[in-house]
């Protein structure tokens, strides 16, 4: 029983960290909002089956096309709707949740519900102890890492990732520096969704696709960066352990409806107790002083 | 090198610059000297491009409206129109008033987002030739740039600017706010970077004292419009500039 607890919140808290880390990218270390972030993922797993199931792609070909497609209508929203808003935060926000609330809703429009519409998955099962896990949660366990361990490399040491440590701090003395800023935020924008694609495919296999889950991730993401601290790839991989257990232990000991209240409720204490979050690089300074 | 011709900028109808032409030569150090409001900083903007950026801004959300007249030429192209980043590429990088730096950021972190526009090797480059310029940087290399003294976090600053390779380096109010001491180094330090580099250097500044002695060439602006120029040590003695500028 404990032992499942362990080995289950781990691979829930890495299902948290895969769909944290791609909003982290936009929101958290660019500073551009991107709220059509869980509508960017579910639509991921719909191309793919479409690929699969209406195209009958390969799995090869559809998997990789998926994640290009979402990327590359994440650059459009950035480029013909978010440039417009551009440096009005709040706009950013409304903007990009409404065209989510767009995409979700018009694949519910279009009669994408059922039980019908499932990804592919690894078959097979282990045994760790007296524990059985499958082969695909264990799949999404070096998903996350490989993805998580990408990510710091990718904005630590190389100039695109600095790049959008920079366009978040201070835009114009990016530009005085040579910074395409708009070109900069667009990429982070269509990274960002391409990470939410490839965490939707691993993950997206352990049920169906539902347009509901698209809310879901959102909220999930929003808490994960927030609690972790905006802009922290350490505060993510910590914030997502925390509510991750917090979401099994509230399964386990209570009952599995309260666990979508965990995430709400870890935002809410950590924006009372320290509102930059767990290890946030914005706003320590102001905090401090 | 660069000229600014008949330049004229207006902030809604209040003009800051009113028609100002200057040129800089290569290798030169050229003052702007003038008090508060004089149109130092939009003068600075303008050649940078910056203006264009936040004309682009003021006007996506409907603020204040930014017209901007006149040309700037750079190696003898008009490069009125060219964006700030660029204008970067090209060559023109400028340090913006109150030390620009990224405060969340490490020193070392701070310099590696300036060399966006280098090679690795150049960036290494960069890096030594920042800490041999200023040794206090060295001291902190891990620490948060926000955390620096005021002083330092110019020195970083200008460090940033000298990453990206400029031809021509703008220095907005670069002794703004410094104690006297911090001021005589970092006059040093500047004087350093142009014998060191020879990159020709533009810096605006209302506390012209330390630094007049060191300009090839000095336009002096008031309300946007030029009202003296002449070479620095010759403005030195200049009684105008003593009476206005070194409160004698």
């Amino acid at each position: 029983m404990l032992q499942g607890t362990l080995i289950y919140g781990l691979i829930n808290s890495v299902v948290l960290m895969l769909v944290a880390l791609g909003f982290s990218v936009t929101f958290g270390i660019s500073g551009v909002a991107n709220f059509a972030y869980g509508a960017l993922y579910i639509m991921a797993g719909y191309l793919a089956w479409l690929g699969l199931h209406a195209l009958h792609l390969p799995y090869w070909l559809a998997a990789p096309g998926a994640v290009l497609i979402t990327a590359g209508v994440a650059a459009l929203i950035y480029w013909f709707i978010l440039l417009r808003v551009r440096g009005l935060v709040v706009s950013e926000v409304i903007a990009t949740f409404g065209v989510g609330l767009a995409i979700l809703e018009l694949f519910r429009y279009l009669g994408f519900i059922g039980f019908e519409y499932t990804l592919p998955q690894v078959d097979a099962s282990y045994n760790i102890g007296e524990t059985v896990v499958d082969a695909q949660r264990l799949l999404i366990v070096a998903a996350g890492l490989a993805l998580a361990g990408f990510l710091w490399l990718f904005t630590h040491h190389t100039k695109v990732g600095l790049a959008f440590r920079g366009i978040a701090q201070d835009e114009r003395t990016s530009l005085t520096l040579g910074i395409n800023t708009d070109k900069i935020a667009a990429f982070s924008v269509a990274f960002g969704a391409g990470y939410a694609a490839l965490a939707a495919l691993v993950i997206l296999p352990l049920g169906t696709i539902a347009v509901n889950e698209g809310y879901n991730v959102l909220v999930n993401a929003l808490a994960v960066c927030i609690v972790g601290g905006l802009g922290s790839t350490v505060g993510i991989i910590v914030a997502s352990l925390l509510i991750g257990y917090a979401q099994i232990l509230t399964a386990t000991y209570l009952e599995t409806h309260w666990m979508m209240i965990v995430s709400l409720v870890a935002i809410l204490l950590i924006l009372a107790i320290k509102p930059s979050g767990l290890f946030g690089v914005h706003k320590e300074l102001e905090e401090r002083i | 090198m660069l000229a600014v011709k008949e330049l004229i900028v207006f902030y809604e109808n209040a003009i800051a610059v009113n028609d100002l032409s200057l040129e800089v030569k290569q290798g030169q150090i050229v003052g702007v000297i003038g008090s508060n409001s004089a149109g130092k900083t939009t003068l600075m903007n303008t050649i940078s491009g910056l203006i264009l950026d936040m004309r682009l801004k003021e006007r996506r959300k409907g603020g204040q409206r930014i017209t901007v007249m006149g040309q700037v030429f750079f190696e003898g192209a008009d490069i009125s129109q060219t964006p700030a980043y660029e204008r970067a590429r090209a060559g023109i990088v400028l340090c913006r008033e109150r030390h620009p730096i990224f405060p969340d950021s490490s020193v070392v972190e701070n310099l590696k987002i300036a060399g966006y526009l280098r090679t690795r090797a150049q960036v290494r480059q960069g890096l030594e030739q920042a800490f041999a310029l200023f040794p206090n940087l060295a001291r902190w290399r891990r620490r948060k740039a926000g955390f620096l003294s005021g002083g330092e976090q110019q020195m970083l600053a200008i460090g940033m600017a000298l990453m990206v390779g400029p031809k021509l380096l703008l220095l907005d109010e670069p002794l703004l706010g410094l104690s006297p001491a911090m001021q005589t180094q970092l006059v040093e330090a500047i004087k350093e970077v142009s014998s060191r580099t020879g990159v020709t250097l533009v810096i605006a500044e209302q506390f012209a004292r330390p630094l007049l002695p060191w300009l090839d060439f000095a336009y002096v602006i008031e309300n946007g419009m030029l009202t003296l120029t002449g070479p620095g040590p010759e403005l030195m003695t200049n009684p105008e500039i003593k009476s206005a500028y070194f409160g004698v």
